[in-house]
């Protein structure tokens, strides 16, 4: 039965008459009731549609919503299976180990041989040979090139263009006072003279020894000195030596030379060897000289003359190195001693000193260029006590005497000598000239390097003579001291200075062109006046000077720049110095 | 002494060795000297060269083809 107060119309009439819009109302409440119909007949399966309804749309309806319902419903009801993150156990994999298993040596020997050398013998013989020779050929001397003729016209058009410029200058010059008092200095000067080193031997210092020699060694580095004594009048055994220090070297200690050699008797001279740094020549108190090594210490003796006939019977005054008789490399030593004997020594093997020419001053055959006084009787020798070679006449010397005359001498003199000492190389007679004495014995000669004419002689009367070759009497006689004076040198750089030792205790040096008549230079050498003994100028090095005295002491004395660079007229001026020969 | 113009000397009043030296080394002073004076100045040009030192005076007279060379000792 409808209920009351719906719209809903209960109409059975037709009801495929589907009106689309109905009543809401009604329709509602119809709704309502098939949904609530259906809703009680879902749960199940699709159900039928039981009820029969007056509304078959209702049950259409509800019949939708019931299979709508159904179908989930039914969705939710499969079979069960494994998803993609399970566990799962899988086999193991591993190698058995093989720790103290028995690995198997596996090995192969093999050899191997080479196969046998094969040899043979066979001779072998030249059977012909040529002799050649081998010669090395001088160099050719240079030479002008030769010029072809053509050049002859274009070489006098040449000249004739410019001779008139050249011979202009040449007559400025002659003219010129432009460069009067201008001199350049290119290296730093020095001005005064300083003592560089003092050296000393004590052992032979505290001998009371003097300094007899000085050398300076061919490179200019090594100066030795031979000890001794000058004032002995007696044979002496005492032992004295030769010590060399080498200026060169670092650290070096001026009481310790670097090399000392012992000789059983006074040393009178030294000499180093004009090219071998080394080797040293002596002369000894007894006669003899010997030559050293002072390179080797332990075993310093070359050669030595040894006390024969040959020998010299008196104290030797002077060696000197000159070069061998064939121009080879080999030298002798000229030895010079009181008993007036001038002899040449070559050494030979076996540490021998041999002579192998002499010469013999006596007293007949001196030239007679000038009075001299007679001798006492009996005496016929005349000892030599000084000599100094020429640079310019290799065979020509100047031997300085005991009797205070020098002598011009020359080697290749022919003359037997007139002399009844025994020897083994005939003695010849070397004096060709005399020069006018000094007062007393002659200690040193020394001949200019840079004038063939000139030498000067210092003796004990205190004065320097300087000679000219030309003449007997001397060119000046200059002063120098009131004792005597032991050495004169010339000094290698500066034609007109030299030195002079002198029994003062000074080393006095000499420049003639500024004056002649005093020093320029005197150089207090010790303290107390003792003499100075020898002196040398250094010719590597020029600016040093060796003086060696009576105290035993050697002092290497630097020079100012003066006495070392030579100045712009100076060869003129010892020309002109040496041209004043009295006709 | 007279010098060509690659230094070889020519004519001489001096001995051989002392030319040759001579000749080399004035060459070769005078060829620095003619490119010194034209480096100066473009338009310039050496004419004559001396060298005085202590012991004398040397004169050198450039030309394209010769030099020639004299050596004087200066009177003071």
């Amino acid at each position: 039965m409808p209920q009351a107060g719906s719209l809903c119309v209960w109409r059975i009439q037709n009801c495929l008459t589907f009106p689309a819009f109905r009543s809401g109302g009604a329709g509602a409440k119809v709704a309502s009731d098939c949904a609530g119909a259906g809703v009680g007949g879902g749960g199940g399966a699709v159900s039928t549609v039981t009820r029969a309804q007056p509304w078959q749309l209702c049950r259409a309806g509800s019949a939708g919503a019931e299979a709508l319902a159904s179908g989930g419903a039914a969705n939710t009801e499969r079979p069960e299976r494994p998803g993609p993150l399970q566990d799962e156990t899988l086999g193991v994999a591993s190698v058995p180990s093989q720790w103290r298993g028995v690995q198997g040596i596996r090995g192969e020997t093999k050899s191997c041989q080479t196969a046998s050398t094969a040899t043979a013998e066979a001779p072998a013989q030249t059977r012909k040979h040529v002799d050649a020779e081998v010669q090395t050929e001088a160099p050719e001397p240079v030479s002008l090139q030769p010029v072809p003729q053509c050049d002859g016209p274009r070489l006098v058009a040449f000249l004739r263009r410019v001779e008139a410029m050249v011979t202009r200058e040449l007559n400025k010059n002659w003219q010129s006072h432009a460069f009067d008092g201008f001199e350049v200095n290119w290296s730093e000067q020095q001005q005064t003279v300083t003592c560089l080193h003092t050296l000393g031997y004590p052992p032979a210092q505290g001998q009371g020894l003097h300094v007899t020699g000085v050398s300076w060694n061919t490179t200019g580095s090594v100066v030795a000195c031979a000890y001794g004594r000058l004032d002995d009048g007696d044979w002496s055994t005492l032992k004295s030596f030769v010590c060399a220090w080498n200026l060169d070297r670092r650290g070096l200690n001026p009481q310790q030379p670097s090399a000392v050699v012992e000789v059983p008797s006074a040393v009178m001279c030294l000499a180093f060897h004009p090219t071998q740094p080394s080797h040293v020549a002596g002369g000894l108190y007894n006669g003899e000289v010997l030559v050293w090594d002072v390179s080797h210490p332990e075993d310093p003796l070359l050669w030595r003359t040894g006390l024969t006939d040959d020998a010299h019977t008196d104290p030797v005054y002077q060696v000197v190195w000159l070069p061998g008789p064939q121009h080879g490399h080999r030298f002798q030593v000229l030895s010079v001693a009181a008993d007036g004997k001038v002899l040449l020594w070559l050494a030979v093997g076996a540490g021998r000193l041999q002579l192998s020419a002499g010469f013999a001053l006596a007293v007949q055959q001196l030239p007679r260029s000038t009075k001299l006084k007679k001798p006492p009787r009996g005496e016929t020798e005349v000892g030599a006590t000084a000599v100094a070679f020429s640079s310019f006449d290799p065979s020509l010397f100047v031997l300085g005497t005991e009797g205070g005359f020098p002598l011009k001498c020359s080697l290749a003199a022919e003359e037997p000598a007139l002399t009844r000492m025994p020897s083994s190389v005939p003695l010849r007679a070397p004096a060709q000239f005399t020069f006018s004495p000094h007062g007393g014995p002659v200690y040193s000669v020394s001949c200019s390097p840079f004038h063939r004419n000139l030498f000067l002689s210092a003796g004990t009367d205190g004065h320097v003579h300087l000679y000219s070759m030309l003449q007997a009497q001397p060119l000046t006689s200059l002063q120098l001291s009131h004792k005597y004076l032991f050495a004169v040198r010339w000094s290698p750089v500066r034609p007109l200075v030299f030195a002079a030792a002198s029994g003062e205790g000074d080393v006095q040096l000499f420049d003639l062109q500024k004056s002649s008549q005093k020093p320029t230079v005197s150089i207090k050498q010790t303290q107390d006046e003792s003499p100075v003994y020898c002196l040398e100028f250094n010719r590597q090095q020029t600016q040093l000077l060796a003086a060696g005295d009576a105290k035993g002491v050697v002092k290497v004395w630097q020079l100012s720049s003066e006495f070392t660079e030579q100045g712009p007229r100076e060869t003129e001026d010892l020309d002109q110095l040496a041209a004043e020969v009295a006709t | 002494m007279v010098v060509n113009a690659e230094g070889i000397p020519i004519r001489t009043t001096l001995d051989n060795s002392t030319t040759v030296q001579y000749a080399g080394l004035l060459h070769q002073l005078t060829m620095k000297a003619k490119s010194t004076v034209r480096d100066i100045d473009p338009q310039n040009d050496l004419t004559f060269l001396r060298i005085r030192s202590k012991k004398h005076e040397i004169m050198v007279a450039p030309d394209k083809e010769y030099l020639l060379i004299a050596i004087q000792n200066p009177c003071e």
